[in-house]
């Protein structure tokens, strides 16, 4: 196994598009780094230059310290698992694994030892001799898997492996990838859209948006600490809550105050605003951490506008303006459309956001 | 119940009515066929009857007498339903010559001799014999009448070989990269090669004299290919890149990750997988060269092509039109035999490239 080094690649399409701007990142040895953004953020751009299928406009690939930069792909000691799974429909499943140790012209017996090794630890033992057109497409998906792990590769990248899938398998797909993965022992980049995906299975979670980073950490420090607006936006659901607020300073402390609540700063977040001078703020609040409270203690009054049941959880929906507001709250006491609720912030969760640049403050 | 009956009516009427559309366009396209093959069995005199019988006789029955010049030999005539007189000579060569040629009926000169001889032993008027047909005759001497039959199949064959191999390597590879690549004026030059097409070979050939006398390929069926590849190589492109656009590219990529060169991703994994599209595409081309005559009468002389062979059978005094038949369903017969084999593979087609 091996380390990824992706050091300033820039990828152009024409002159105007830039699929991927000045793109940096080291994924470490057997780590599962997940690329995560929305669509046409450069992700899938930047996993494709890693394998070779696009060619790099600026910049450098490295695997292991070695420039891959201008290898083709074979010559990369890569593999990979493509959305649509790629597998060769004119070959049996044994075939498609074996495709590249026969390329690489090993012994038959060799070549037979570690199609059943894979095919057993995907569960396709059965499988072998079938045609990928008589397949399920969660079984389609363990072929493509194994044909990545049969050439035992540096790093192991994957496209959106489970986005073809329904939603029930692909839960526990990427369960189970992420069990290949630690008995592996493979670097893996794994690119998805999906954030509760990238939560679920990342070591580490890049974040990208128009072609940048725009943060690379855990996934606790993406979704606790997330470094802008557009990712705590993007990462969590229901998403972060957003109040455009004025900051006040009255003789006994800070407040940030709108025209629906006004919430008086506990001192430590006080000294988290201390370097921060302008008047206005985005305060976020995770879902969570609005929390309904007694009548005498809320700093907001309002009515359920709907109530989504979850069973471990229901999600409360209320108006604040224009806004719609989604609070996550315990399955107990039920909560009723229309009934007025009472509410307070967990002040330990709070984010602050510089509106102008988007940034967050206080970390 | 009155309803129900009304229903019963109104869909036996619709049915009669779509069956009896069905059955005329059936016929409409399978009597023409029907009459060829039957003309191209008939004899001479048959064949120049009206109305034209519908199925060839199996034998001919003869009726011999004594005549004027020797023996008058009186054919049955199964239209007019009587002996109808056809020569009246003592030479038996000649009298061999008419039964084959004209009646397309085995004989030898003994058997008439001895037909003679138990005419003149029997003391009657007349005897009555019958003799079988030599079905096979008019393609036996399509061939051998006809100048150049033979070479002329074979060359039409080499023809349609050389069209093949060459639109399909040019007209495929350009299919490929209409499918997999993205360049400048793609879309002007996707109709541009059809625009080929719409000029019509007559046109184009009279020029072509001069060009490919000029490159020493006048006459020559490497010169009736090229000028054939022209237009086929416009639907290979049509064809091909459809083909190959509906083979997802990621299954070459993978067999790029997996250890392949670029060509060998594309001879293992897209190739195998474009074939029944290949297949399909070669027959159209096949079919365009093999019957194609307008051009090859202008582009050769010496040297001509089967179609030109036949069409010259229909047209001139070297033979009628039982021969023409014959000579056409020997034409059709390789195309038939070439689309049977490739078969599978254009049946894969309506299915769509299974992937």
């Amino acid at each position: 196994m091996a380390t990824l080094e992706i050091i300033n690649v820039t990828k152009r399409f024409g002159r105007k598009v830039i699929a991927a701007d000045n793109v940096s990142l080291e994924v470490h040895d057997k780590e599962f780094l997940v690329l995560l953004g929305p669509s046409g953020c450069g992700k899938t751009t930047t996993l494709r230059m890693v394998a070779g299928l696009e060619e790099v406009t600026d910049g450098n690939i490295l695997i292991d310290g070695v420039d891959v930069t201008d290898l083709p792909p074979r010559k990369r000691n890569i593999s990979m698992v493509f959305q649509n799974y790629a597998i060769w429909p004119h070959m049996t499943v044994y075939e498609n694994i074996s495709y590249a140790l026969k390329l690489k012209r090993m012994e038959k017996s060799e070549i037979d030892r570690i199609v059943h090794e894979v095919a057993d630890m995907t569960k396709i033992g059965e499988l072998l001799e079938r045609i990928p057109a008589q397949l399920s497409g969660g079984q389609q998906q363990r072929v493509a898997v194994a044909r990545a792990i049969a050439v035992s590769p540096k790093v192991f990248l994957m496209d959106e492996p489970l986005s073809n899938l329904d939603a029930k398998l692909r839960v526990s797909m990427r369960t189970e990838l992420k069990a290949i993965h630690d008995s592996a022992k493979a670097t893996t980049v794994f690119v998805t859209h999906d954030q509760s995906e990238a939560m679920s299975i990342a070591d580490r979670i890049v974040i990208m948006r128009h072609g940048k980073i725009t943060q690379t950490g855990t996934p606790e420090e993406v979704y606790d600490k997330g470094a802008n607006l557009f990712v705590a936006d993007f990462i969590g659901t229901p998403p972060t809550n957003f109040f455009d607020v004025e900051l006040q300073r009255n003789g006994k402390g800070l407040h940030l105050v709108n025209s629906y609540f006004d919430l008086r700063l506990l001192p430590e977040n006080e000294a988290r605003l201390k370097g921060y001078n302008k008047d206005q703020l985005t305060l976020g609040v995770r879902p969570e951490n609005i929390i309904l409270v007694k009548k005498s203690k809320s700093i907001l009054d309002t009515t359920a506008l709907v109530v989504e049941p979850q069973g471990s959880h229901q999600v409360i929906a209320f108006r604040l303006g224009e806004k719609i507001i989604k609070i996550v709250a315990p399955a107990l006491p039920k909560m009723e459309m229309g009934e007025t609720i009472h509410l307070d912030f967990q002040q330990e969760s709070l984010r602050f956001f510089d509106p102008e640049s988007t940034l967050a403050i206080g970390d | 119940m009155n309803r129900k009956v009304n229903k019963k009516i109104i869909k036996a009427a619709k049915d009669t009515v779509f069956y009896l559309f069905l059955t005329t366009l059936i016929a409409g396209m399978l009597l023409p066929v029907y009459f060829i093959v039957s003309l191209s069995f008939l004899s001479t005199r048959e064949a120049y009857r009206y109305p034209l019988p519908l199925v060839p006789a199996l034998k001919t029955d003869f009726e011999l007498t004594y005549g004027e010049n020797g023996y008058i030999l009186s054919v049955w005539d199964r239209t007019d339903k009587e002996y109808q007189t056809v020569l009246d000579t003592n030479e038996v060569e000649k009298m061999e010559v008419y039964i084959k040629a004209r009646l397309g009926t085995k004989i030898t000169q003994e058997e008439i001799r001895a037909e003679i001889a138990r005419l003149e032993n029997s003391g009657q008027e007349s005897i009555f014999f019958t003799k079988p047909r030599s079905l096979l005759y008019n393609y036996d001497t399509f061939f051998k009448v006809t100048r150049d039959a033979v070479p002329a199949l074979i060359r039409s064959i080499e023809i349609a070989a050389l069209t093949i191999l060459i639109s399909l390597s040019i007209g495929g590879l350009a299919g490929y990269a209409f499918a997999r690549y993205i360049f400048k004026g793609k879309d002007a030059l996707r109709f541009s090669v059809l625009f080929v097409r719409m000029f019509p070979g007559v046109a184009i050939a009279l020029p072509m004299v001069f060009i490919l006398a000029k490159a020493n390929l006048y006459d020559e069926p490497l010169g009736l290919s090229l000028i054939y590849s022209v237009g086929a190589i416009g639907l290979t492109i049509w064809i091909t890149a459809s083909i190959f656009m509906g083979i997802p590219k990621s299954l070459e990529e993978a067999a790029q990750v997996f250890g392949g060169s670029k060509l060998q991703a594309f001879m293992r994994v897209t190739l195998p997988l474009a074939l029944p599209g290949l297949a399909a595409s070669a027959m159209y081309t096949f079919l365009g060269a093999w019957n194609e005559t307008v051009a090859a009468i202008i582009l050769t002389q010496f040297k001509p092509t089967f179609s030109v062979v036949v069409y010259q059978t229909l047209l001139g005094a070297q033979g009628n039109v039982n021969l023409a038949a014959a000579g056409g369903i020997a034409m059709a017969l390789p195309a038939l035999i070439f689309t049977f084999f490739l078969r599978r593979y254009i049946n894969q087609m309506w299915g769509g490239v299974t992937v």
